[in-house]
């Protein structure tokens, strides 16, 4: 260990001689490159002579190394733990986030909104209940029992699928989203139990809001044709 | 020996402790690759509004180019095709125009596209897949003949030599 030290600080004190030879060899500008550079190596030592040992450049850099090892430690080790803090904290990674978790809950709040069986509505309307919020969660709260009657009555089950869903904008301040999907509904008429299920294709844009870390569908609308 | 010892210690010390500082930098730049690296954080849709308007601005303008036809002028559409499609979509939009300047002329036909929104579902730097919704008219002048329809569409699209193109078209 202490040979190994020595020999560092031999080639340290190597070094600066060389340093030293070549720069009163080159021109006039060099040379003043040189005076410049001169202190660096100067200051660096005093630091190990301060450690207690006299004398030779050999035995004052022994401590300088374990000075320097710890310097460069604690960079590498702040550098990491920056890194770290600032992936942590970085607001485009959290809206990524924010972004994939919206686009699910829109997709599936779409899909509950769609669905309806006319065996067991109440289940359904509790679902829809559910993935909303707002005025909208409201409406479906006041749905009361006769209008359940004429869901009933109406014999159809409606089965929802997304084929295809993103995110149209994204609002973190607001804490609101809008999720856009292509819809394939699938409706069986159990009044006519030997006809094909129908299949229909809607677009769908979805306002989202964000309560309580949970996103829940404020409104739910189908894209219209609009030719303008 | 307690003194060797001891000077053994001092002398490590500093070593040891760097040893620890440099594994503490170094889980931190790990925890910090594993948070960047997920694929939520490698999608640049929406997160990134400058990308993603651009994307957004570019399927929108060329969609409604290469969607819109005018018998009397087949030639805009097939030049902003050119321009916009690319690949698989290059190939396909080939056989429908194909089949579109066979009836055309005769039926006078007029299609115009309006793209209503372009919602962009995954996004790197040079590629994308967006969700498209299209309107559609269509005009036989032949006998006033008009129809609307609604159209949705995946759209991908890749950009090279700085330019983005459409490379594939699929109805939804």
């Amino acid at each position: 260990m202490r040979q190994q030290i020595q020999t560092a600080g031999e080639l340290a004190a190597d070094q600066t001689e060389e340093e030293h030879e070549t720069s009163s060899l080159t021109s006039t500008e060099a040379s003043t490159d040189a005076s410049e550079a001169d202190p660096a190596p100067d200051t660096s030592l005093p630091s190990g002579a301060g450690a207690g040992d006299t004398g030779s450049t050999t035995r004052t850099a022994r401590p300088t190394l374990g000075v320097l090892a710890l310097i460069i430690g604690a960079v590498i080790a702040i550098v990491g733990s920056w890194w770290w803090w600032s992936a942590a904290h970085d607001d485009q990674l959290a809206a990524a986030q924010d972004r994939d978790s919206v686009l699910i809950a829109g997709t599936e709040g779409i899909e509950t909104l769609n669905t309806l069986d006319h065996r067991d509505p109440a289940a359904d309307l509790a679902a829809w209940e559910d993935v909303t919020t707002g005025q909208m969660q409201d409406g479906i709260a006041a749905i009361d029992d006769n209008q359940r009657q004429m869901l009933a009555d109406e014999q159809k089950i409606a089965t929802a699928e997304v084929v295809d869903a993103a995110v149209l904008d994204l609002d973190l301040k607001s804490d609101r989203a809008t999720v856009v999907a292509a819809v394939e509904i699938t409706v069986v008429d159990d009044a006519t139990p030997d006809s094909e299920p129908t299949l229909k294709r809607n677009r769908f844009s979805a306002q989202m809001k964000l309560v309580d870390g949970e996103w829940k569908i404020e409104n739910l609308q189908q894209v219209a044709v609009s030719l303008s | 020996m307690t003194r060797l010892r001891s000077l053994v210690t001092a002398r490590l010390t500093p070593f040891v402790v760097a040893g620890l500082l440099v594994l503490v930098g170094a889980y931190g730049l790990w925890q910090a690759q594993e948070l960047r690296s997920t694929t939520a954080a490698e999608n640049l849709a929406v997160v990134d509004a400058t990308l993603t308007a651009e994307i957004q601005s570019f399927v929108t303008t060329g969609l409604n180019q290469v969607l819109t036809y005018d018998y009397t002028d087949p030639e805009a559409t097939t030049s902003a095709a050119d321009q916009v499609l690319a690949g698989d979509a290059r190939d396909e939009y080939d056989t429908l125009f194909a089949d579109l300047q066979e009836k055309a002329p005769g039926q006078q036909l007029k299609l115009t596209a309006v793209v209503q929104s372009v919602a962009v579902k995954e996004a790197t730097q040079d590629s994308a897949v967006v969700l498209v919704f299209l309107d559609q008219t269509s005009q036989r002048v032949t006998d006033n003949q008009g129809s609307v329809s609604a159209a949705q569409l995946s759209v991908t699209v890749e950009k090279s030599d700085n330019t983005w193109s459409i490379t594939e078209l699929q109805p939804l």
